[in-house]
């Protein structure tokens, strides 16, 4: 038995103009899991988001919270959090402050304000720095900041768009902790990215969309199987390579090593596998052409 | 555990209210052009106005409406008064009139029977009566100068005492009065019979015996030039005070600087992000609006109550009517929250938005009298100049405080002040609904 739903995106469309951002995308997000939305620039990632947080509301089709309501009411919005791609803090204030104003945007008042606001800080480690100016803090540092505003009413679903984007290695990994320490006491985070990488090491499951429409959807391991394509194996004899797709790559370099008439006598020099990954999911279902 | 969302109606009114009156006064620039340069360009404007180097001395009229030597005699000294320019009138009308218009801070009238006056001193023991008119906001002033005259009579009567003939004729008088005076008290009529002995032999002539007229005390209050003190308000036709005339502009500058840097946070909302957050925040469109507008409020009120209270009491600027300026200055801040609102939500993009704000403001401020008063300038600009919420504001303030009208006149810009700031307002809250779907 699976667990509960959170959200149901039904049928979604969402046109602007003569541009179809959204085309008929259903979708289910359970509670407590990782869902990543990925897709090139322009699939309808962020439309997606703004229908999922009430901002726009769909031509046709609806978003439930589940048992909620729909997020183009006010307090069925007080159950979600929003981290933008853009930097939603405020330079001029400092990291408390920040943290204290959208805090009082979701109804937190004193003592619980203050616990949140200490905790928030704490979690993405900026409780050294929550005096000073979010003005004078690195890249990286104003990326937690955006993450823990958007907990500070602790919501049940989390939107983060694309969280990580130009963030130091250190930075990113504190937020990919965070989010999977959020989804283990019972948060439900949708994941929008351009790094597979970071994907395939957070989301549990994802759904891949372009030109609006949702391409495929599914754990990431069953979606890797399903749509990454077969193992390439690379193999090397001194100047020439040589690339072979199989689903045995093992058999594969034993074959390569094995002497044969037809290697002409020269020994293998090198072997490199490539395992089918998110990446390739997302290239094999969207295509290598440039989006711009 | 999920928080139960706010439902505090006016919560995050104030929370936003309050966070972008805090981004304001921390934005160094923007609280520059803001608060201090608004009081730069009045100070500067005002002094324009004002020809920098008369303002040391304040004017008097005289008016003299005798023709003898000892009125002409303190025509003159009035016009030598060290802390008093003098300008003479012919009729008191004139005089009136230049008060009246705070042309002078007040008129001396040398009266019909001044020298006659001054011959009854011993016999009435009160000279001359002096009438001066003066306005009631230049009390200072006008203290000042009850105490020159003062100072002047007394140079009246050591005058007098050079013509002998006169001093002999007014001692002769006061001792008629003083044989009258059946009831004085024998040591006092002595004390005074002794002074007119010795006016007697100033003016070396015999020492007849004589008396204060009536019952009465000859030396009793004894005045020798009486000042008669009038209230006069200028009717202010035209500003007393040049600085009147840069207040007005001095305000709309601060309001610029306001709206500006409104319109600036709420680009940079749009442009960072922060727009996104709040829109998807449980706060309603009206209660963002509302939050943005109240903080442009306050800021609008704060720069304009801070440059009355600076040109009040470092430059003296009288206000004719301060239960109007409260007024005028609560209206022309809800205009410029409507202005701030709709050009904080009219541009396509956060960056256009924030340029086309400012071009408008400029043209606007321009044509509204925020560089020259809006009566200094051609016809078709003062016709052109209606279309600017600066015009209404402007002219509300002056009637605040200089200029005199009728209730009628009062009205008008005080509710194109009001439409301009419930339509703009209105729009803005149209304008971010549309806002939304640019995500």
């Amino acid at each position: 038995m699976g667990r509960p739903i959170v959200l149901r995106l039904i049928n979604l469309r969402k046109t602007f103009g003569g541009l179809t951002a959204v085309d008929d995308l259903s979708l289910r997000v359970e509670r407590g899991e990782v869902f990543g939305l990925l897709g090139p620039n322009g699939a309808g990632k962020s439309t997606t988001l703004s229908m999922c947080l009430g901002l726009i509301a769909p031509d046709s089709g609806r978003v439930e919270l589940e048992g909620i309501g729909s997020p183009t009411e006010g307090h069925v919005r007080g159950h979600l959090g929003l981290a933008p791609q853009s930097l939603a803090i405020y330079d001029g204030l400092t990291g408390e402050e920040n943290l204290a104003f959208f805090g009082r945007l979701y109804g937190l008042r004193g003592a619980e304000l203050r616990r949140r606001i200490g905790a928030m800080l704490e979690l993405v480690g900026l409780a050294p720095r929550a005096a000073d100016r979010a003005g004078t803090y690195s890249g990286g540092m104003k990326r937690r900041l955006n993450l823990a505003a958007a907990m500070m009413h602790e919501p049940p679903l989390l939107l983060l768009d694309e969280p990580t984007a130009g963030v130091d290695p250190q930075s990113r990994n504190n937020i990919l902790d965070t989010v999977r320490s959020l989804a283990e006491r019972g948060h439900t985070v949708i994941y929008t990215t351009h790094y597979m990488e970071e994907a395939q090491r957070l989301c549990d499951r994802v759904g891949i969309i372009d030109k609006g429409r949702l391409l495929c959807v599914g754990g990431v391991r069953e979606v890797v199987q399903e749509h990454g394509g077969r193992t390439v194996v690379h193999i090397e004899r001194g100047d020439s390579a040589s690339r072979v797709e199989t689903d045995e790559p093992l058999r594969e370099i034993e074959r390569a090593l094995a002497p044969a008439p037809d290697a002409g006598g020269v020994a293998v020099t090198g072997v490199r596998i490539d395992r089918p990954d998110l990446e390739s999911v997302f290239l094999n279902l969207t295509g290598r052409r440039l989006r711009d | 555990m999920p928080s139960e969302p706010s439902t505090s109606i006016l919560g995050p009114v104030f929370a936003i209210a309050w966070t972008d009156l805090r981004l304001l006064v921390r934005d160094r620039v923007a609280a520059f052009f803001t608060f201090v340069f608004p009081v730069i360009f009045a100070t500067f404007f005002g002094m324009i106005y004002s020809g920098v180097g008369e303002r040391g001395q304040a004017t008097i009229g005289v008016v003299r409406l005798e023709d003898t030597p000892a009125a002409q005699a303190l025509a003159a000294d009035l016009h030598t008064l060290g802390q008093f320019t003098a300008r003479d009138f012919a009729d008191p009308a004139d005089g009136a009139a230049a008060l009246r218009r705070g042309q002078v801070v007040a008129v001396v009238t040398i009266p019909q029977g001044f020298s006659g006056g001054l011959d009854d001193l011993f016999a009435s023991g009160k000279g001359p009566v002096v009438r001066v008119d003066f306005d009631p906001s230049r009390r200072a002033e006008a203290g000042l100068l009850e105490g020159r005259l003062t100072e002047l009579s007394y140079r009246v009567l050591a005058r007098g005492f050079s013509d002998r003939e006169r001093v002999k004729a007014q001692v002769r008088r006061a001792r008629e009065g003083l044989a009258s005076a059946k009831e004085l008290d024998p040591a006092r009529r002595l004390m005074i019979e002794t002074i007119l002995t010795a006016a007697e032999g100033m003016a070396a002539g015999p020492a007849p015996k004589g008396g204060a007229g009536g019952n009465a005390d000859p030396l009793a209050n004894f005045r020798p030039m009486v000042l008669d003190l009038h209230e006069m308000r200028p009717a202010l036709a035209g500003p007393t005070n040049a600085y009147q005339l840069s207040l007005p502009q001095g305000i709309v500058w601060g309001l610029m600087g306001c709206v500006t840097a409104f319109v600036a946070t709420f680009a940079h909302d749009r442009s960072r992000g922060t727009l996104v957050r709040l829109l998807a925040s449980p706060a309603r469109r009206w209660q963002l609006v509302a939050g943005k507008a109240l903080a442009g409020l306050v800021s609008c009120l704060i720069v304009q109550w801070l440059l009355i209270a600076i040109f009040v009491a470092v430059f003296g600027v009288a206000i004719r009517d301060p239960l109007l300026l409260v007024v005028a200055t609560v209206c022309s801040a809800a205009a410029f929250v409507g202005v701030m609102m709709t050009l904080a939500t009219i541009g396509g993009s956060a960056e256009g938005s924030a340029g086309f704000g400012r071009a408008v403001i400029l043209v606007l401020a321009m044509i509204g009298g925020g560089t020259i008063p809006v009566f200094f300038m051609p016809r078709f600009l003062q016709t052109l100049s209606a279309f600017s919420p600066f015009t209404w504001s402007v002219r509300a303030i002056d009637l605040a405080v200089w200029r005199e009208a009728g209730a009628q006149d009062v009205v008008l810009p005080l509710a194109v002040l009001l439409c301009i700031g419930v339509g703009g307002v209105g729009l803005g809250v149209l304008l971010v609904r549309r806002l939304r779907s640019s995500h």
